[in-house]
């Protein structure tokens, strides 16, 4: 038995918001967990970072973590609600730090042993991910439904 | 004659975007351009007009990776433009942040991103599941320096408790224990990091550069010392622009560092390193020669067991702050209000790292410069190149392709930093 699975029952539901505010869209997990502080929700643990290797100290021993996170995409402002642990998640050409995102956290976390029971990602897909820039308007727009989606996961 | 082209459309396991062109003519390569097209960033724009006291908080924006670096650098450079020095305990513990930047940064980039390029393996992730306990070993280590970040930063990422003058916050007795502890366990997974670094295959490569950091009197060089090279250079950091220059081409959006008389050197991890073996313990000297390094290293792709020696190095000295600390009476010391201009260069983890500023009395920002490590590596990194794509020009291409990235990442380019940056395209005719 791993570390992890000994402490699953300790752990509490993990909220991680990933990106980078600086960043245009990038900065949608940033957003959705500022908002989802000012919520009464059931005790979980919140945490903001712009590398996601980092969810990898985060996620053993949980039952439940809940990653939200802006993605590449098609349409502008488009919420997707995934379960990679299940479903698998794709690996786009890199455009996160040192080539190391949110996939290859997960697979190294898969191969470690370091995955949080069931894991669910809220992503959104952006629109404009320059240095300095606002969220977009079809990103900002999409905050509020994932916040309240997430919201009602939580309450589950 | 028919122009052969091959293109590498973005290199992978660098940080930041950029490509790679290779013109290729009878046998031999006549050109080498590291084509860099993240857009540049303007922070020395924007830092103008900006109270001083942002500074230190936005420049550490500039890189995920290495924001210390960044603020070190600057608050360095504001306090000469002040007059004041920053000595005793808070020295000591902006040493001690620094070294948790090198231990993360380099710690990443070994196992992460360039272990696989000697194991033969595609990534960090099937490294994990040939190499597990290895892979694991990292992270503990790399978590060492993120706390180091956390505890003396505020924060891993874009640390927040750092100004002009110290710190806001001083670090609790019972914070610096707990950070102790840790850093006992991380040094003995240093040494196990480094002895498996030095068990990897690594190619014969070697070229006579000229190496460029800073030299302290005593010390392994982070926050000061003269610049110096093996080739006589010998400046203080007010004189950088006197000896190096920087232009712009026209396939790069990072600007070209390179000597005004020489041409390109290189800066980082082998330089500091070659220029400053005599500053480490003989405890960490011994440990290089076991793991086969000699007091000077010209072959790039043993970078990755110099940035092993470094990381060693960096948890010993953390322990070693640790045991000297006594708490200041305050957090950071009274500034004057007067107009200056200050430069300073530290040795970011990827090489030395200039900033100039000149503020008003008011400590409003009028002009501010920042050279960052990997644009002064870029001439470097293209000859490099050169070199050794030139010996592999028989190979298929795509072996070929491989060959260029590895070349590259012996830098460990951050180039979203020097963007102020990565695809290859070989030219064959």
């Amino acid at each position: 038995m791993t570390a992890g699975a000994d402490l699953r029952s300790l752990r509490p539901l993990l909220l991680a918001g990933l990106g980078n505010p600086d960043r245009g869209d990038d900065g949608f997990g940033p957003a959705v967990l500022a908002r989802l502080a000012r919520l009464s929700l059931p005790e979980s643990e919140r945490i903001v970072c712009a590398r996601p290797l980092d969810l990898l100290d985060h996620w053993p021993g949980r039952r439940l973590a809940i990653v939200v996170d802006a993605a590449l995409g098609e349409e502008p402002g488009r919420l997707r609600r995934l379960e990679p642990l299940t479903e698998g998640l794709p690996r786009p050409a890199s455009s996160s730090t040192h080539g190391l995102g949110l996939a290859e956290a997960i697979e190294l976390g898969r191969s470690l042993g370091l995955l949080p029971a069931r894991l669910i990602v809220y992503a959104a897909e952006g629109l404009d991910f320059s240095p300095g820039a606002p969220l977009s308007a079809p990103i900002a727009a999409a905050v509020e439904e994932a916040v309240a989606r997430i919201a009602e996961e939580c309450r589950g | 004659m028919a122009v052969r082209k091959i293109s590498l459309e973005a290199l992978a396991r660098v940080e930041g975007e950029g490509s790679l062109e290779l013109s290729l003519h009878e046998g031999k390569v006549e050109t080498a351009r590291l084509k860099i097209f993240e857009p540049p960033r303007f922070f020395e724009a924007f830092l103008r007009g900006r109270a001083f006291s942002e500074v230190p908080d936005i420049v550490a924006r500039i890189c995920g990776i290495c924001p210390v670096a960044y603020q070190m650098s600057a608050v360095h450079a504001l306090e000469q433009g002040l007059g004041i020095v920053v000595d005793g305990p808070l020295r000591l513990l902006r040493r001690l942040l620094y070294c948790g930047e090198w231990i993360e940064s380099h710690v990443l980039h070994i196992v992460m991103l360039h272990a696989p390029d000697f194991l033969g393996l595609p990534d960090a992730i099937a490294i994990s599941r040939e190499h597990r306990a290895e892979v694991e070993r990292a992270l503990a280590l790399k978590r060492a320096g993120n706390e180091i970040l956390r505890v003396l930063g505020g924060r891993e990422i874009h640390p927040i408790n750092v100004r002009v003058g110290g710190f806001y916050r001083l670090p609790t007795p019972s914070e610096l224990s707990a950070l102790r502890e840790k850093l006992e366990r991380a040094r003995e997974e240093a040494v196990a990091l480094l002895r498996w670094v030095a068990t990897f295959p690594c190619p014969e490569c070697e070229r006579d550069y000229e190496f460029v950091s800073l030299r302290h009197p005593s010390e392994y060089p982070m926050n000061e010392g003269r610049v110096v090279s093996n080739r006589g250079l010998s400046l203080a950091a007010e004189e950088f622009d006197s000896a190096f220059e920087e232009s712009h081409l026209p396939h790069s959006t990072a600007l070209y560092c390179r000597f005004r008389e020489r041409g390109s050197y290189l800066v980082g991890p082998l330089a500091r390193y070659n220029l400053n073996f005599d500053r480490l313990s003989p405890w960490v000297q011994s440990l290089a020669r076991e793991a086969g390094l000699g007091p000077v290293c010209r072959n790039p792709f043993q970078s990755i067991l110099v940035r092993s020696v470094e990381v060693l190095f960096a948890c010993e000295e953390a322990l070693r702050l640790l045991s000297l600390y006594e708490p200041p009476e305050a957090p950071s010391v009274a500034l004057p209000a007067i107009p200056g201009e200050g430069h300073a260069a530290t040795e970011a983890p990827r090489g030395l790292l200039y900033h100039r500023y000149r503020f008003d009395r008011e400590g409003t920002i009028e002009e501010a410069r920042i050279v960052p490590p990997t644009s002064q590596n870029q001439a470097s990194i293209e000859e490099d190149l050169r070199l050794w794509a030139e010996r592999h020009l028989s190979e298929p291409e795509e072996s070929l392709r491989d060959r260029c990235e590895q070349a590259i990442r012996n830098y460990d380019p951050c180039i979203s930093c020097s963007t102020h940056f990565l695809r290859l395209v070989i030219r064959r005719s």
